[in-house]
């Protein structure tokens, strides 16, 4: 546990790459009262958090930066083309706004190797950002989305079925509850077999009202389990305020209950967020048990969006149409639409010197191509074979046709 | 009589019992019991009858079946609206308590409630998990609690009104696909009774026997079919427990030639049910059962349209069966 006071945190900036500028962006933020800088002031006020961001490589806070504008650009090319493409088939639970919490999380896990020493990440209906935070290929990705034969599932899962166990990711899943006791079933396996791999679920507020919640982080607990709670509160859990399904202002206050290590952070501010799962995988793998990390955050859109919609009409995936009980307000989205994790994370950037303003539109200028380009391949990939819906049902063979009688 | 969506004419259904019954509560969540027709008042049950009887609640739909089944024992009526993603989750508690307490009893327990249960998956691009293509069977066959399947506004807010009033819990079977429809359906109050099938379509050479999400092929079909000179009849099962076994034999036994029609799984769908009761009962009946494969929906929408029963493989069979 890192105890660091803010006076051991400014002389340790000194010795990180970079530090000289990154603390002067800290004093300066902390005089002007940047909006960026607030973040990193929390993350100091707490002093339980170690900022172990600032130990991480220029190269790394760049990956970083980059996983937010890959989700972001991803995002926003996908809901242009439902307004924009009659061609384009794929749906989306947009991640927009919550881009931070993925990328924080992913940075902190082990991505790369072989399948039983990588760690593994369990997702949720809300997947993209995700998938492309913990490696998935973009490109197949893409083509998943829109059903293509050559996409990452073969166009048999789409959008809410995304899955590569190749770089950890066990998948999205369509439904809310059981997805965090299977991921703590993955950490049974891991605590079994002696690995050090964590396993991580991310879940919405809407999660807290299940009972799988509450019954993974009880049994992680008594078995304590490598296995990490990001519970991703966006406030709202389908077109409810999650205060019609959980009495605490801080969902965190459960898990505490269930006598796990819980930390809240600004979900806007990807090295806050990297701090708290920093120390939560470190405790996880040396045998220390689950942690639950709740990150306050928003999603820009509608909870989920497909093609057909116009702009202009019912919000075009800005306003919830069946949202009549709890609707979001205008006035909600734009505040904290003010406090976008794509600026926070660039400016922070900046003001410690890894990237200027001109690498900054560089980066953003090659992610674009990035993501238009795995759009455009994807919309060029094959349409699945119609009778191919009979394999995969079992390991081997494929069913019999019955629709013909 | 006015025009009415298909969930316009079920909420009039609750909204009428909720008026008549003010012990009587309706748990939701993700979809709102509000709906508007044309010249009609919008019905908003949460705003009319508050938020002491109709609830929006967590994502857990054991919770909300379970408390329903608790309202009823205590003595209120109570039905629940569950949606497609979490059609599965309340099996357990209506399998194991809805089911049998009765029963249990020496009949004792009684529970006036109902269980709205979403199907959906019936467009391309639901994918498997939201798409439901094994609970009408699932529901299906549990003593103890009737299930119900309607396929038109019509039936839907008759069957509500019945299951509503009754003393046994009912499943009932809510086909998203085809919430979009709209009928000509009284504004007054009705019932559609519980346990009998309805002939949709009178004919003497074949008898096509479908429910809910099927019955717009199965009706399309026999509109081809007719115009190519075979007389069909079409059963709409609309209950699925207790299952209407003398409409069938009676239609079997007219036409010798039986076929189903399930958007459902081939194994242990409600056509198979149907041709044994009437293969029991009539010699010399002639078969064919048109259902999904025994594979869960894909997302792709070439493979999804391939696999579900349309109006053509429905033609094809038919010509098979009876050609």
């Amino acid at each position: 546990m890192d105890h660091t006071t803010d006076d051991q945190f400014e002389d340790n900036m000194g010795d990180a790459r970079g530090g000289t500028s990154r603390r002067g962006f800290l004093k300066i933020a902390g005089l002007a009262g940047l909006a960026v800088s607030l973040g990193s002031q929390v993350a100091k006020a707490n002093g339980e958090i170690g900022f172990w961001a600032r130990d991480l490589s220029d190269e790394k806070l760049i990956d970083m930066y980059s996983t937010i504008l890959r989700i972001r650009w991803h995002e926003r090319t996908m809901a242009d083309k439902m307004l924009d493409d009659p061609g384009y088939r794929g749906y989306n639970h947009f991640y927009a706004g919550q881009e931070a919490v993925a990328a924080g999380v992913c940075a902190a896990l082990r991505n790369d190797g072989p399948f039983d020493q990588i760690d593994l990440v369990y997702s949720s209906h809300r997947p993209t950002g995700h998938a492309i935070a913990k490696g998935v290929d973009l490109k197949l990705m893409a083509a998943e989305n829109d059903f293509r034969a050559t996409g990452l599932n073969g166009g048999y899962g789409a959008q809410m079925h995304l899955s590569d166990p190749s770089v950890g990711f066990i998948g999205a899943d369509g439904i809310i509850g059981p997805g965090p006791v299977l991921a703590q079933g993955s950490a049974l396996s891991f605590r079994a077999r002696g690995s050090d791999q964590v396993s991580v679920v991310f879940g919405g507020d809407g999660t807290y009202g299940t009972p799988h919640f509450h019954a993974a982080l009880n049994n992680a607990k008594l078995l304590d389990l490598p296995f990490i709670y990001i519970m991703e509160n966006n406030l709202y859990h389908q077109y409810a305020h999650y205060s019609y399904s959980c009495p605490h202002t801080n969902i965190a206050d459960a898990a505490t209950a269930y006598g796990i290590p819980a930390r809240v952070v600004d979900g806007q501010d990807v090295f806050q967020v990297y701090n708290a799962m920093h120390e939560a995988v470190e405790r996880a793998r040396a045998g220390g048990g689950p942690g639950f990390i709740e990150a306050k955050t928003y999603r820009y859109y509608n909870h989920w969006g497909a093609p057909g919609a116009r702009v202009g009409e019912l919000g075009a995936f800005g306003y919830d149409p069946l949202a009549i009980t709890s609707f979001r307000p205008e006035r909600e989205v734009r505040a904290w639409m003010q406090r976008d994790p794509v600026d926070i994370c660039r400016n922070t950037l900046t003001a410690w010197g890894v990237i200027d303003a001109e690498r900054a539109e560089q980066i953003e200028a090659d992610i674009r191509a990035e993501v238009d380009e795995a759009f455009a391949w994807a919309m060029e990939q094959p349409l699945a074979d119609p009778e191919d819906g009979l394999l995969h049902v079992f390991a081997e063979g494929r069913v019999p046709a019955r629709q013909f009688g | 009589m006015s025009e009415k969506t298909w969930i316009y004419a079920v909420l009039e259904a609750v909204q009428h019992e909720m008026r008549e019954d003010p012990a009587m509560t309706w748990i939701f969540q993700l979809t709102p019991p509000v709906a508007s027709a044309p010249g009609m008042p919008v019905i908003n049950l949460e705003t009319e009858f508050g938020r002491k009887r109709v609830l929006n609640t967590t994502i857990d739909e054991n919770w909300m079946a379970s408390t329903v089944i608790g309202a009823g024992l205590a003595g209120s009526r109570s039905a629940t609206y569950i949606p497609y993603q979490g059609a599965g989750m309340p099996f357990q508690v209506i399998q194991n308590h809805a089911a049998k307490l009765r029963h249990m009893t020496g009949g004792k327990a009684s529970m006036p409630v109902v269980f709205i249960i979403e199907l959906t998956g019936q467009t391309p691009g639901f994918a498997g998990q939201h798409s439901d293509y094994e609970l009408d069977t699932a529901y299906a066959r549990m003593p103890g609690v009737r299930c119900v399947v309607p396929s038109n506004p019509y039936d839907a807010k008759g069957l509500m009104t019945s299951a509503l009033r009754s003393p046994d819990p009912v499943v009932f079977l809510n086909p998203a696909g085809l919430r979009s429809l709209s009928a000509e359906v009284p504004d007054e109050v009705y019932e559609v009774p519980l346990d009998r099938a309805n002939v949709a379509r009178e004919g003497s050479d074949l008898t096509i026997v479908s429910s809910g999400p099927g019955m717009p092929v199965a009706l399309d079909a026999a509109e081809r079919l007719a115009e190519d000179g075979m007389d069909v009849e079409v059963i709409d099962l609309r209950v699925l427990n207790e299952m209407d076994t003398e409409t069938l034999v009676t239609s079997a036994s007219k036409t010798g030639h039986v076929l189903t029609v399930d958007q459902s799984y081939y194994t242990l769908c409600p056509g198979a049910e149907v041709i044994a009761r009437i293969a029991e009962n009539v010699d010399g009946v002639r078969y064919k059962r048109v259902a999904f494969p025994d594979a869960p929906p894909p997302a792709s929408p070439e493979m999804f349209l391939w696999m579900r029963p349309n109006a053509d493989h429905v033609f094809d069979a038919a010509k098979r069966l009876v050609g």
